[in-house]
């Protein structure tokens, strides 16, 4: 069997597909690329078992066939290589593998293509239909939101939830909590499901803009269709958490303020607070917003006040400064509005401003005031 | 004469002769402290028991076989807490700094007072002091580093002093067997044994590159105390770096679900004393002791908390991933450490206010009647 390709081309699509290979495999032959060639499609598999990625690029070949090829020396190969044809012949007896360069002729041994686990497939045609920038928009504001706890697993992914016309995505850590829903999509039937944080990171990186995304379910996988890729995820078996019981409904103090100012406000304060828990206070008086933290270890202390518009009780309430970073970082809009009942009760971060086809919710917890 | 003085002052036999404070009966016979189950062990014996072989944390039984005649009195923790505070209110009123070691024990750091006063002079009227006012025999040695002090106690004892002056530390140490360190432990002693080391002298003159490589990190603390090296200072308050319990059984055990509710019923009332100090933590130990003595413990780290679902929650699961041995089970113990203090990150799905409202009323109820007024239904148990 022997094919050419672009070796850069081939590069972009192992990179990416690369990515689904981990560092320490359950089975030897998941180091490696399966590669297998109809009709001139070079259609490219990589696996840690949890993940799948398929690329499909062109090539000219001579016959059918797979192989699988040790997956580090051929990206170091291609990553040292300028951008030319490259010729891979395989025998098919000793699966031994020879690449021909402009420069000379490098030999690898393969593994039989057929050893390579097969991957699952949808069994029902389904289907989801978005733009990647939903998804891409999805996953950045709600990874940050999982939890590394391994005796919650359902909050160690992002929980997708589908009903006619709208995609809604749910990562919590118990402390922060994020909702994102979508109306542009197209879908018919409902259905919900977990994804794990590393198949999210992968399809982050796999995703380009503004292309069309296809996405299956079946009962434990979730399948990602976009340009000539396709991402295959092991959902996470595990029952999501009822997050819509814990957000609260009344909430009687509302604070709205410029999102950058109130940024930059706590990472100022933020150095200033105790290591353990990064306590930040919030007080609030009708107009002014006064942030302070306090590390009694060292003895540091730091406090500032901004312009704000307030309406509400005035009150105290004290916040994971770190957490609060994180939120307001993800977001992009002028000003947020921080929802509020009791010092005690979780605070809602919304954007000032939403497109009308997107609903950002962002959930926090407070840290006490007082010990127990 | 001292650059660096220490005083270190042990209470003799402190249980005992509190007890014999309360009932002069009991004076001059052999008396033993202990508990009162099947497997309590000695707390503290008197001197009069010592010489048939008894001494602390010996099984009661056997404490009971050496000497048929001793007198068992089950000791009261509250009274000696009361004596002990007593002598630590006479020991700050006189000194200039001092750290409180234990229940009986105590280092003062003297240094600088030689020229005015006189350590010698000035330790021997604290001590005559402490034995008027509390009526409690007590000893001390005096030097020039901690460690040489505590042994200078030891040697002094029962109610003598000693003082080992500068330059002579290693001669005193030398001729001493590697027992009488501190640190020094029963595995210790075993090992240098087997090496033919026997005494501090010969232990002081192996290379400490050796000890190293034979102890570890140990190795070198070893070979320093062995050469009266310790320049640890005395330390007037230091913070609680965790807090514990354990539980041995009457009967050993299999009983898991047992088990774990004794777990839980210890967890809720460490939390409580936690609670109770401000403090809150995010490392959870479980220990479990095998009816063979093989013991393995495991733990896991957590978000800062003091609350008891949480802690019990997590006690539980590591009790689990811990007993996979099917036998039977002699103690329990459970751990907390990571302590700090400050207000706990509250969680979405966990901890409702109803609950955290309940913890609250739950602790000034146990404020107010001792901290088994209250307890959760589910932990009570017939043998609690």
């Amino acid at each position: 069997m022997k094919f050419s390709v672009s070796s850069s081309e081939l590069l972009k699509q192992l990179q990416v597909a690369g990515g689904a290979i981990s560092n320490n495999p359950v089975l030897p032959i998941l180091e490696d690329f399966l590669f297998k060639i109809q009709n001139n499609i070079l259609t490219i598999i990589a696996t840690d078992m949890e993940s799948t990625i398929v690329k499909r690029i062109d090539v000219t070949s001579d016959e059918n066939g797979s192989i699988a090829v040790p997956g580090k020396i051929l990206l170091d190969t291609l990553k040292a290589l300028p951008q030319q044809p490259i010729t891979f012949s395989i025998n098919p007896e000793t699966k031994a593998i020879e690449i021909t360069s402009a420069y000379g002729k490098y030999k690898l041994s393969g593994e039989d293509g057929d050893d390579f686990p097969d991957i699952s497939h949808p069994d029902f045609e389904d289907d989801i239909k978005f733009s990647s920038e939903i998804l891409l928009n999805g996953i950045n504001h709600t990874l940050f939101a999982t939890s590394n706890d391994e005796l919650r697993l359902a909050m160690n992914g992002v929980f997708f939830k589908v009903e006619k016309n709208n995609l809604t995505l749910v990562a919590t850590d118990a402390h922060k909590l994020v909702k994102c829903s979508f109306s542009n999509v197209e879908s018919k039937n409902r259905a919900s499901f977990i994804l794990p944080k590393k198949s999210l990171n992968l399809l982050k990186s796999a995703l380009s803009a503004d292309e069309p995304v296809q996405m299956m379910v079946n009962e434990t996988n979730a399948f990602f269709s976009f340009n000539n890729t396709t991402l295959i995820c092991r959902l996470i078996d595990a029952r999501y958490p009822d997050y819509n019981a814990v957000i609260p409904l009344n909430n009687p103090n509302l604070l709205v303020v410029p999102r950058q100012d109130f940024l930059s406000s706590l990472k100022r304060i933020s150095i200033y607070a105790g290591k353990a828990f990064n306590k930040v206070t919030l007080s609030l008086v009708d107009s002014s917003l006064t942030l302070s933290s306090k590390d009694l270890d060292f003895s540091n202390e730091a406090i500032e006040q901004m312009p704000c518009e307030y309406t509400g009780d005035p009150m105290d309430i004290a916040f994971n400064v770190k957490f609060l970073i994180e939120m307001l970082s993800v977001l992009d809009c002028k000003e947020v509005q921080l929802k509020l009942a009791t010092s005690t009760r979780a605070g809602i971060l919304v954007p000032g401003e939403q497109d009308e086809s997107e609903d950002t919710l962002m959930l926090l917890m407070p840290v006490m005031l007082e010990t127990y | 004469m001292f650059e660096r003085a220490i005083l270190h002052l042990d209470l003799d036999a402190f249980f005992v002769s509190v007890e014999c404070l309360r009932n002069s009966s009991l004076s001059g016979i052999p008396l033993i402290i202990g508990g009162r189950g099947q497997r309590s062990v000695v707390a503290s014996c008197s001197y009069e028991a010592r010489r048939y072989g008894v001494h602390s944390a010996m099984p009661l039984q056997m404490a009971l076989r050496l000497c048929p005649d001793a007198v068992v009195v089950h000791g009261d923790m509250d009274v000696y807490s009361r004596y002990s505070k007593l002598v630590t209110e006479i020991i700050a009123s006189e000194a200039p700094a001092y750290e409180k070691a234990s229940i009986d024990e105590f280092y003062l750091d003297l240094s600088g007072m030689d020229r005015y006063l006189g350590c010698w002079k000035w330790s021997g009227e604290l001590r005559q002091k402490i034995i008027r006012e509390s009526g409690l025999p007590i000893s001390f040695g005096l030097s020039v580093n901690k460690l040489v002090s505590k042994v200078g106690t030891g040697e002094a004892k029962p109610n003598g002093a000693k003082m080992i002056v500068k330059g002579s530390e290693k001669h005193f140490l030398a001729p001493l067997s590697v027992k009488k360190l501190p640190a020094v432990g029963d595995a210790t002693y075993k090992k240098l044994s087997f090496m033919g080391v026997r005494t501090v002298d010969t232990l002081s003159k192996i290379p400490p590159a050796l000890l190293q490589r034979e102890f570890g990190k140990q190795g070198l603390s070893l070979w320093n105390k062995a050469n009266a090296i310790d320049e640890s200072p005395v330390t007037p308050y230091s913070e609680r770096k965790s807090l514990s319990t354990e539980r041995t059984f009457q009967i050993d055990t299999t009983d898991v679900d047992w088990l774990k509710d004794s777990l839980a019923a210890m967890v809720t009332k460490l939390a409580y004393d936690l609670r109770r100090s401000g403090k809150l933590t995010s490392c959870v130990t479980v220990k479990l002791r095998y009816a063979d003595f093989n013991t393995f413990s495991r733990q896991q780290l957590i978000p800062y908390t003091a609350n008891d679902l949480e802690l019990i929650r997590c006690a539980r699961s590591l009790f689990d991933r811990l007993y996979e041995r099917r036998q039977l089970v002699r103690l329990v113990g459970v751990k907390f450490s990571h302590l700090v203090e400050g207000s706990p990150q509250l969680d979405l799905f966990q901890d409702t206010l109803s609950d955290n409202r309940l913890l609250r009323v739950m602790d000034q109820v146990r404020d107010r009647f001792g901290n088994t007024a209250l307890t959760r239904a589910s932990l009570l148990d017939g043998d609690n």
